[in-house]
């Protein structure tokens, strides 16, 4: 959102286009344009502008609102708690839901791993038993057929 | 664009703290009620789209992170849009659209005492967008850049809503150019 900015003075143009606009108060005013404004304010030109802008103003601040009620104020606190607490719990599952895909994942990467790096052997060059170890056959006659070789 | 003068305090609803919900309460429900109560001429109205308000403040605290608007500016825009949903249910048995012109037919002059309600008169039969700008920098004293942020439109558009709303009401409650 850019904002204009006046450095040199400012014309009874633009002074007027902003009493028309933003009203007789200059806190109101754009910030770039205050110092300008204000200056402009002091000409007699500026004094009328700003009387004018002031009759509306002076009609709008007669609207007033009532106060907020206590009961309005105790019945947003209290549906506060539920809310913040519900929004904390579907935190804390999420972060559930997040920890368990992280593990999941990490499996299945793992899996993957080892079916690359330890690829499966084609059944006619080897077949283990549940007997057999990396240095041979542990099952209970394995000594004796060494033996009988 | 400085710090945020709620990021605080939100951060703290967002961790569970009651006291910080209280000072969100007092610091807010004021600005609120009177915004919606201004747009949409309701009391009863004016307190449900506070409420709703608050609901939404409570379901983002914990996530809020300052993009750009400040918090409060957010919190206009929630409340804004709630109270638009209402003036749109308002207007569905004729269309879809909220006018862009106001109806500058002269309010009757005021009997003593009774200007705040002619002013209250007048502010409902402005243009919806005008009346919204107007509510933001006349009554909640939002800066120009804050009041365009809140109804995403630039400077130079606001300024155009602003000017066109006090015409009208001028037209409604002076009835006259204001001059001398």
């Amino acid at each position: 959102m850019a904002e204009k900015t006046t450095q040199g003075p400012m014309d009874a143009g633009r002074f007027a286009a902003l009493a028309d606009g933003y009203g007789s108060a200059l806190h109101r005013w754009p910030q770039a344009e205050q110092a300008a404004a204000v200056r402009f304010a002091e000409t007699e030109e500026g004094r009328a502008i700003l009387r004018r802008a002031g009759k509306l103003d002076a009609l709008l601040d007669r609207h007033r609102v009532e106060q907020p009620s206590p009961a309005l104020h105790g019945m947003i606190v209290a549906k506060a708690a539920t809310e913040v607490r519900q929004v904390r719990r579907r935190r804390f599952w999420w972060l559930g839901f997040g920890l368990a895909g992280v593990g999941l994942a990490g499996a299945v990467a793992g899996l993957a791993l080892v079916t690359v790096v330890n690829p499966d052997i084609p059944s006619n060059h080897y077949v283990m038993d549940a007997n057999a170890t990396s240095f041979g056959d542990a099952g209970p006659d394995a000594d004796q057929i060494e033996e009988d070789l | 664009m400085g710090a945020d003068p709620d990021e605080e305090l939100v951060r703290r609803i967002g961790a569970g703290d009651p006291a910080a919900v209280q000072a969100m309460v007092a610091r807010k429900l004021p600005r609120i009620l009177a915004l919606a109560r201004r747009m949409l001429g309701d009391a009863a109205e004016a307190e449900d789209v506070a409420q709703e308000t608050f609901v939404r403040i409570w379901r983002h605290a914990s996530g809020w992170r300052q993009k750009g608007a400040r918090f409060d500016t957010w919190v206009h825009r929630v409340a804004l849009n709630l109270c638009y949903d209402r003036l749109r249910r308002r207007r569905e048995w004729t269309t879809d659209e909220l006018p862009e012109v106001a109806d500058e037919t002269p309010l009757p002059d005021a009997l003593p005492g009774d200007e705040e309600r002619r002013v209250g008169q007048a502010l409902l039969r402005i243009a919806p967008r005008q009346r919204e700008a107007i509510v933001l920098v006349y009554y909640q004293d939002l800066s120009n850049i804050e009041a365009a942020s809140a109804m995403q439109v630039s400077v130079d558009a606001l300024e155009s809503l602003l000017a066109r709303g006090r015409r009208a009401l001028q037209a409604m409650l002076i009835g006259d150019d204001g001059d001398d």
